[in-house]
């Protein structure tokens, strides 16, 4: 029998139930899986998983904007980039203790907020789709620049070192607190994208002009929206500064926004778990690639694979991984309906 | 005379030197089903964009109820009780049938800011959508993405997003454009019964005269963006500006003969 490429032709009810039971056993084994990770897995591959878990929220703040809202948003990393610094300034000229990371936290969501208040400002201003990119890249390289030349408090090119508070030194402990960042984002941000809000968002990546004539405010829908997300990936930025000790401008390029960008994509767009995916597949593979530089020379350019198997993802599962999934499941529970009819 | 809902006064707008509506001033009094037709070009649905605001005027005033709202954005009109669709389908493509409909209905619930409710926990919007999705007859649909249903039914569905928003007045820009021919009556069977069920003002483009002399009370012709003429259906057709206009096999030739 031959299916045609897309199958969306989907019915809800049941399919929501199913859903939730598969989701649900998927998540119960990840969280197994995960947890029991560090009984068996050396100091390298906990500090791998750390980061994914970290990044992972840095992807899903883009998907918010870009999977959920459309709008695309070139200099996200200026959110996650400046969490990673205020931690790092703050440790540095106060003490590194746990009261001076809730402080960070505290400038780090109010600076976002006011960043992402700024950025919307200007950048949601009845331009479309492109003008928004396009203002974001101006503001995210202004940023970046800004970091670079303030050499009295970024150290600028050079990047910035700094101390954390004790009990994040230990690896294996702070790959728990990093887990269990996560699995808040997690619930935050499935809260929101499920809420009224939420689905507003929808209405506006799909159709931003009958949205208005629904009698939506669509640009403070898009604001909201940049908000949540800049607030995420700023939280994100703090937990890297943790994780890596360092801040360097190179965290406020738009390169950092484009691996945002790219694990959305590989993982699926607009799914929310797409970006956790898509982190744990880019960064796994590119981990995994240069260990292989010993059988052969030629995994130094590990970028050479990693390009080949983005092309041939974006080919061959045009919604992600997550969304390729989703197909199949469909695909096999519309199959099973027309056993039973 | 009490004031009419919708009234334009010397409404005008060019698109350089092509006046695309000029000097139109017509009234649109409440509870009456006005039908604006005219040939393709005629500025029917240009008008339609001047009065929901999507376009500025060039010249006039556009009143709502007396006050002039020339001036106010697409979203305050929506506010003020103006509902509309469009003439080339205008839904949310990827979304349910279901949830096109409930988002419509969101917006009247003003829940939209509620970021951490959960939008399936709302029991009142979701028997709301289960009823207008029956008045509709896409009840069985409901749970397919609207990119799937066929041209017709997503007009279906546009109408009842439309609906969902409670409006004062539903501005229905051509409602069976690109329909197959065989859905046409079930669409004006649903207007039919739109009109007879809600108290709602309704004013449609349509093409084609003859399918909704039965249901009008009021036809407005437009012509080369003026009006031509305005009045009721048979008042109309027995014009001889129309029948002048029209000779020969134009629109308006079945409804005349």
């Amino acid at each position: 029998m031959k299916t045609p490429a897309v199958i969306k032709l989907v019915t809800a009810g049941a399919k929501d139930r199913k859903q939730f039971v598969a989701g649900s056993a998927v998540a119960l084994i990840a969280a197994a899986f995960l947890l029991m990770l560090p009984g068996f897995a050396g100091h390298a591959t906990i500090s791998l998983f750390s980061r994914i878990f970290i990044l992972a929220v840095f992807g899903m703040s883009y998907d918010i904007l870009r999977g959920f809202t459309g709008v695309i948003n070139l200099g996200h990393a200026v959110f996650f980039g400046s969490g990673t610094y205020l931690a790092g300034i703050l440790f540095l000229r106060l003490d590194p203790t746990p009261g001076t990371l809730l402080l960070a936290v505290i400038v780090t969501v109010v600076y976002c907020s006011a960043a992402a208040f700024i950025m919307g400002k200007i950048a949601f201003r009845g331009g479309g789709v492109i003008a928004c990119a396009m203002i974001t890249l101006a503001l995210g390289e202004i940023v970046r620049h800004l970091a670079e030349t303030w050499r009295d408090v970024t150290m600028g090119a050079d990047g910035l070192t700094f101390p954390i508070p004790y009990m994040f030194r230990d690896r294996l402990l702070f790959y728990y607190y990093a887990l269990l960042f996560l699995i808040l984002m997690v619930i935050v941000l499935r809260r929101f994208v499920l809420s009224p809000t939420g689905r507003v968002l929808l209405a506006i990546r799909e159709n931003e002009q009958r949205a208005i004539f629904l009698g939506y405010n669509t640009t403070t829908y898009k604001m909201i929206s940049l908000q949540v997300g800049g607030i995420s990936a700023g939280l994100s930025g703090v937990m890297f500064a943790l994780l890596t000790r360092f801040a360097n401008t190179e965290l406020l390029t738009i390169q950092q926004t484009l691996n945002a960008l790219l694990v959305t994509i590989v993982g699926g767009t607009g799914t929310l778990y797409g970006a956790i995916v898509g982190t744990a597949f880019v960064q796994l593979i590119q981990h995994y690639l240069l260990t292989l530089r010993d059988v052969h020379p030629v995994f130094t350019r590990w970028l050479l694979f990693f390009g080949s198997i983005y092309i041939l993802v974006v080919l061959y599962m045009p919604a992600g991984i997550v969304g390729a999934y989703r197909q199949l499941a469909d695909l096999l529970s519309s199959r099973n309906k027309k056993k039973i009819a | 005379m009490s004031t009419p809902l919708i009234q334009t006064r010397q409404l005008t707008i060019s698109f350089g030197a092509h006046k695309a509506v000029n000097n139109v001033s017509i009234e649109i009094e409440k509870d009456i089903f006005t039908t604006i037709i005219g040939p393709n070009g005629a500025g029917k649905t240009t008008l339609f964009n001047l009065i929901s605001g999507l376009l500025r005027p060039t010249g006039g005033q556009v009143l709502f109820k007396g006050t002039d709202i020339t001036h106010l954005s697409p979203l305050q009109r929506v506010a003020l009780g103006m509902g509309r669709s469009f003439q080339l389908t205008n839904v949310f493509p990827a979304l349910t049938v279901q949830e096109n409909v409930r988002l419509a209905l969101q917006a009247q619930a003003r829940i939209g800011y509620r970021i951490f409710a959960d939008h399936r926990k709302f029991r009142q919007l979701n028997e709301k959508t289960g009823l207008l999705l029956e008045q509709v007859l896409l009840q069985e649909k409901k749970n397919f993405l609207a990119a799937s249903l066929t041209h017709g039914e997503q007009r279906k569905l546009e109408l009842a997003m439309v609906l969902a928003l409670d409006p004062e007045v539903l501005l229905l820009d051509e409602p069976t454009a690109g329909m197959a021919l065989e859905e046409v009556p079930a669409m004006f069977e649903l207007l039919d019964r739109t009109k007879k069920v809600t108290d709602k003002t309704i004013v449609l483009i349509e093409h084609k005269m003859d399918l909704v002399t039965g249901l009008s009370d009021q036809v407005i012709v437009l012509v080369n963006g003026s009006v031509l003429a305005q009045g009721s259906p048979p008042e109309v057709a027995a014009n001889p500006a129309v029948l002048a206009a029209y000779l020969g096999g134009g629109v308006l030739s079945e409804a005349c003969a």
